[in-house]
């Protein structure tokens, strides 16, 4: 992709987009924390709640995401100097390119983990005489030099495909794994499904306790998986959706699609998960304890269980590690072009750097942990505030909606979008940084967070300001000067 | 354990809501594609707004003659209403009457 600086690319196909974006939204939370948050929380009366938001937030803040991307045709601190003009508030994109980087040191570890599990299915180790899933797994999270080595592996693979470029790389990478994901999650359904006791885990999941749906924690867990699940303003969309083609539409393939689809495999991997499960007996669980342990425990019990357990973690690996790349792709295509170097020495670059920074995370479960809970909570939402804050404060979500959202659409967008993206998704996601704050004041995550809500505007402002040659206030910009 | 009629019906309404809204939108959305390429193969532009988007641009712009914005929405709006006057074939459903009532801005 030398070309990058002289021409730049496009999505060779619209399937090739929509796949990206699958790509990137679908990781680790739609298979191993979604079916148990949706179980827990009321099954039926979940999946309403979070329905409900779902076209409330993720599918109008998607469709704003994806629209300044295609209409800037730039990656994050572009568009947004673009809508900001030249100064230190640009830097506002720095703290998207900062909170990308930060998510994907300590998300590479973890694409080793599923990486190492799915060769492990490859060698029949979970189904052999006297396999102990919790041991296996204590032994390798106590491995630091293992896991390095497999965050080493996972980042060069991930700078390979980045090195082929947009459409040699990442879009032939996602047309293939994407529905190769949704094909194993849908065996191990039939698998699960035809299991005696299965039953169980179906009424586990789709049980409707209408009760919940009164219960603030039932929204707060659906907010948060509409709101993490989807990627929404983490700079992902804006990236994937800069590569469209003249005549692309945004708001069905980048809005509709992206929010629904994504979350429709969150219900399949529950459909192919808690049946087998109960099927087993084994307690249901979220994280590395349903994906390593509990899981792991079933497939010698099952019916044809070694190979169940090839498809789960194959799938498993692909989801993780198609969000990967599309997640390092923000920072490459943003430096590529705010920088002299070109595509190629960007991408050794952006991944030479995250493999440093996720050394720690490599090397300690629970720096990754840590890091998780502090970005999760606090980095993410402020990347996404930072977008949506852009669009809804400074562009206007009417400009936004008149000139690129409409534009070649395959859906109309009314006026309804507009106060959507103006008021109700900024107050969200201040809901959410204040929400987990007061959760967990005090806490050790909670005064991290707080380091990054403040340091990362900081950062971000002053490097901006320096590079710009400016003191920072926005002179001249394209867009500023109005809004709706 | 047999499952209650709630349960099940709650799947089927998960499916429905989920893949059936998901499907629906992937195949709308590439039979649309389709449908472009079709169009762009006899012409070398066509029509980028829906009357109703269109007509929506016309007043912003009519409403916000000093935005900063205001040029390139014009821009958008003209090449919109050139293209539905010198191609044959739309995207949008157009009729004659509504293209000719059509005004620059």
């Amino acid at each position: 992709m030398a070309d990058a600086k002289t021409a730049r690319a496009e999505w060779g196909t619209r399937f090739g987009f929509l796949m990206a974006m699958i790509g990137a939204m679908v990781g680790a939370g739609n298979i191993w924390r979604f079916p148990y948050v949706m179980g827990e929380n009321g099954g039926g009366a979940f999946v309403l709640a979070f329905l409900v938001l779902l076209f409330l937030l993720a599918v109008p803040g998607l469709m704003a995401e994806v629209a300044l991307g295609r209409y800037t045709n730039k990656g994050v601190i572009g568009a947004f100097r673009d809508v900001l003009g030249r100064g230190g508030l640009v830097g506002l994109g720095v703290i998207v390119l900062l909170v990308n980087i930060a998510l994907m040191s300590y998300y590479s570890p973890l694409i080793g983990w599923t990486l190492y599990y799915a060769v492990h299915s490859l060698l029949f180790t979970f189904t052999a005489t006297g396999f102990e899933a919790e041991a296996f797994m204590d032994a390798f999270f106590a491995n630091s030099a293992l896991m390095i080595g497999l965050h080493t592996v996972v980042m060069g693979t991930v700078a390979a495909v980045l090195l082929l470029g947009i459409r040699q790389g990442v879009e032939r990478l996602v047309v293939y794994a994407v529905p190769a994901l949704v094909i194993a999650l849908a065996i191990m359904t039939i698998r699960g499904l035809t299991l005696p006791g299965a039953s169980e885990g179906i009424a586990f999941t789709f049980g409707v306790q209408w009760g919940y749906l009164f219960e603030g924690s039932t929204w707060i867990a659906a907010l948060g998986q509409a709101l993490f699940s989807t990627g929404l303003g983490w700079g992902i969309a804006l990236t994937v959706g800069s590569y469209l083609r003249e005549y692309d539409d945004v708001p069905l393939g980048g809005g509709v699609f992206t929010a629904i689809g994504e979350s429709s495999i969150g219900i399949l991997a529950a459909l192919a998960i808690f049946p087998v499960v109960f099927a087993v007996g084994v307690e249901p669980d979220a994280g590395a304890g349903l994906a390593f342990v509990s899981l792991v425990q079933v497939f010698p019990e099952i019916p044809l269980g070694g190979l169940v357990a090839v498809l789960f973690f194959l799938g498993f690996f692909l989801a993780t590690f198609t969000s990967g790349v599309v997640i390092t792709e923000v920072s490459v295509t943003t430096l590529t072009e705010e920088t002299k170097y070109s595509r190629k020495q960007t991408v050794l670059g952006v991944c030479g750097l995250i493999w440093l920074l996720g050394i720690p995370s490599a090397y300690s479960v629970d720096i990754l942990d840590y890091l998780d809970f502090v970005f999760g909570n606090w980095g993410l939402p402020l990347a996404t505030l930072a977008i949506i804050g852009v669009i809804g404060w400074v562009l206007g979500p009417e400009r936004l909606r008149l000139l690129a959202v409409n534009r070649n659409a395959g859906i109309y967008v009314g006026k309804w979008w507009d106060p959507v993206i103006k008021y109700v998704i900024p107050a969200v996601m201040i809901f959410i940084m204040a929400y987990f704050a007061w959760e967990d004041f005090g806490s050790p995550e909670m005064i991290g967070g707080m380091l990054v809500i403040v340091l990362f505007p900081i950062i971000g402002y002053g490097v901006m300001s320096v590079l710009e040659g400016r003191g920072g206030g926005p002179d001249a910009a394209d867009v500023t000067g109005g809004d709706d | 354990m047999v499952l209650t009629a709630e349960v099940i019906g709650m799947l089927v309404f998960t499916l429905a809501a989920f893949w059936g809204l998901a499907t629906w939108s992937l195949v709308r959305t590439m039979r649309q594609e389709g449908r472009k390429v079709e169009i762009l193969e006899q012409q070398d532009r066509m029509d980028t707004y829906s009357p109703e988007a269109l007509a929506e641009l016309r007043e912003w712009i009519q409403a916000n003659p000093d935005d900063p914005l205001v040029d390139d929405a014009r821009r958008r709006h003209n090449e919109c209403i050139e293209a539905l006057e010198e191609t044959d074939r739309r995207f949008y459903d157009w009729s004659n009457e509504e293209i000719d009532r059509l005004e620059r801005v």
